[in-house]
């Protein structure tokens, strides 16, 4: 199959390099079947036009790139009652856990989650056993070299009553293609917290499928920080299928230069009696462009949903632009959903009273830029990360 | 040796075209304290907001602050050389917090003037003397404040910036009794250390009420953008008894 925006000869290149990808993970069948579903399937992502210059739909990683040993994986923890290990390992030694979790969820059903997982089999696998609460974070690192193109894919399945913190670090030199999933399955009364700090090269490009399925009673939070790559684009979904789910997503970017950053957040109310709380905060400046589309969806039977979104994006810049697209899809009658967006510079009265102080205008817009993400940096997990974030953060504002 | 003081001579200010302030003349003496009373609408936070550089207010004139050409400052370089304004309504900054912002503006202020040990015990101390709750330092700047809470957090900040002159907004409306005297017992603590008993005050006011707390040596009336009256303390004791009406009636019949 092909799709009208790429050439044959590419589509070709993409399916031979599917050949060096062995079935311990995904069988070659199922492998062509996700690269099939990747060209047919249409991104939801922005499409070109007067900001926007990036056309997902005809997006490919670079010819050539794909190498199954490209990825530099590795993942840190000090807890021995769980399972931190890379992908083939789980398959090879824990073939039932890994296959109640990967691939269950709607990772694949995305344009780019079907292509990870036609190139998948770099990636880490966290098992958290019934029970059992890690106190400290497991720490996954995903690099991609120079012009490489790289698949990672996480796993994580947590039991029932347990208790995890996962920060996943994303970092890739120029020219890099990542096209990346992080697929969550946990069980009743578990509490999952699933952190995402991407900071790779102006010139790399990173793709990446989040998706969760949350047990009854259980709390999922997701927090994401797409501060590099001159394209950041993620499809982030939590079905709620059971009741009693809280869920919290959080995420941040700030895209500058002509960094491009499209996100699309799907909360899918399919069970009521669920919580769910969006936060989105994004600034942009100079050509800087990003598109979010926050999904809200609740099903007929779903009643006893609370559905929250909040979506505040700042312009530091007149040519930078910011599309904030709240999308709520509700079928039933007995819910809680509420959606608040704004869009705006940053206010001149703010600006005068921390100027009146004797700090600097240009001090004052730093201050109050970096003060505009903190109620999300505020949900990240660690001191650590969240003092990393806000060096990010003021880095791109100097 | 310049000459000391704020000195106002033929400060006009128009704002989107209309002119509000129309020749204010009006010296503050370091350590004096002048009010300055009138009604609503008179142009008295207009001259606060014309002194302290608000970009929106077009002003034409002279002001020196101790032989500094003010105007010639941009806001934040007027505040160094050491002119404070207590805002009527403090701007909200979520996501900065409170202690974060003092310490910024001390800097700013007074660079490396002390350390962040000893800046930490000198806020404590002044929060103290306020009756500023320590949970403040970590909260967002005037984000969810109460009213009685941001003027609070003005006086914190006249205490630990013990600026050289002082323009007080309005800084009594919306406050009750109890939070005027601590208005009241802030400038006179401040007045009475060793950083501030030069501080010179321009306290702007709609009603006499707060200057039971604070005693002004001075007493301005503005009313349509001119200085229209100027006397002592009795001064604001004519106008709560007789309001604005017999002043506004003795000039009309001049103008």
């Amino acid at each position: 199959m092909s799709s009208a925006l790429t050439t044959p000869a590419q589509t070709h290149a993409l399916y031979e390099q599917l050949t060096a990808f062995d079935d311990t993970l995904i069988d070659a069948d199922a492998r062509r079947r996700a690269l099939d579903r990747f060209f047919t399937l249409h991104s939801g992502h922005e499409k070109p036009g007067r900001f926007w210059r990036i056309d997902f739909e005809s997006l490919l990683p670079p010819a050539g790139a794909i190498d199954p040993g490209a990825a530099q994986v590795s993942a840190e923890h000090r807890d021995s009652a769980i399972v931190v290990c890379d992908l083939a390992t789980a398959a090879r030694k824990y073939p039932e856990l890994l296959a109640r979790a990967f691939g269950t969820s709607e990772a694949a059903e995305t344009k780019f989650g079907a292509l990870a997982r036609a190139f998948a089999g770099s990636g880490i696998f966290t098992y958290v056993p019934a029970d059992h609460a890690c106190d400290e974070p497991v720490v996954i690192r995903y690099h991609a070299g120079a012009g490489a193109a790289i698949f990672p894919w996480s796993v994580v399945l947590a039991e029932r009553g347990s208790r995890v913190t996962v920060i996943e670090r994303i970092t890739a030199d120029a020219g890099a293609f990542v096209c990346g999933a992080s697929e969550i399955v946990s069980l009743e009364h578990a509490d999952v917290t699933y952190a995402v700090l991407q900071n790779a090269d102006s010139q790399a490009q990173i793709l990446a499928t989040r998706s969760s399925t949350p047990g009854r009673d259980s709390r999922m939070a997701w927090n994401v920080a797409e501060i590099g790559g001159a394209l950041a684009a993620g499809d982030l979904r939590v079905a709620i299928e059971e009741p009693g789910i809280d869920a919290h997503v959080t995420a941040l970017f700030f895209p500058r230069g002509s960094q491009h950053v499209d996100l699309i957040n799907t909360v899918d109310h399919r069970a009521g009696e669920s919580t769910s709380q969006t936060l989105v905060k994004s600034a942009a400046r100079e050509r800087g462009q990003a598109r979010f589309l926050g999904n809200i969806r609740i099903a007929a039977h779903a009643q006893g949903s609370d559905a929250r979104l909040r979506d505040d994006a700042l312009l530091l810049s007149p040519t930078a632009h910011v599309d904030s697209v709240p999308a709520l899809e509700i079928a039933a009658n007995d819910v809680k959903a509420y959606h608040g967006a704004t869009v705006g510079a940053i206010d001149v009265d703010q600006i005068f009273y921390m100027e009146s102080r004797g700090i600097s205008g240009a001090a004052a817009e730093r201050m109050i830029a970096l003060g505009f993400f903190e109620p999300a940096i505020e949900h990240f997990p660690t001191t650590t990360l969240r003092d990393e974030i806000r060096a990010a953060l003021e880095a791109k504002l100097a | 040796m310049p000459e000391q003081g704020l000195r106002i001579s033929n400060l006009r200010c128009r704002v989107a075209g209309n002119e509000i302030l129309k020749g204010i003349d009006l010296t503050v003496e370091p350590g004096r304290v002048h009010a300055l009373m009138g009604p609503n609408g008179s142009g008295k936070s207009t001259l606060a907001f014309s002194l302290t550089g608000h970009p929106l207010y077009e002003v034409t004139g002279k002001v020196e602050l101790d032989g500094e050409d003010l105007l010639a400052l941009s806001p934040d370089k007027r505040a160094r050389a050491g002119l404070f304004l207590s805002f009527q309504y403090p701007a909200a900054i979520p996501g900065v917090k409170v202690a974060n912002f003092l310490h910024a503006a001390r800097q700013a202020e007074r660079p490396g003037d002390l350390p962040p040990a000893k800046f930490r015990a000198l806020l404590l101390e002044k929060m103290e003397q306020l009756g500023i709750d320590p949970s403040f330092m970590g909260r967002y700047l005037n984000d969810g404040f109460s009213g009685g809470e941001k003027k609070r957090l003005e006086m914190l900040q006249l205490a630990v910036l013990a600026p050289k002159y002082a323009i007080m907004d309005e800084t009594d409306s919306g406050l009750d009794i109890d939070a005027l005297k601590d208005v009241g017992s802030s400038v006179a603590a401040l007045r009475a250390s060793e950083e501030g008993r030069n501080t010179g005050f321009l306290i702007i006011t709609h009603y006499p009420r707060i200057l039971q707390y604070i005693t002004p040596d001075v007493v301005h009336v503005m009313i349509d953008g001119r200085i229209v009256e100027t006397g002592g303390h009795d001064l604001a004791h004519r106008i709560e008894r007789e309001g604005y009406d017999k002043i506004r009636e003795k000039i009309g019949s001049v103008v």
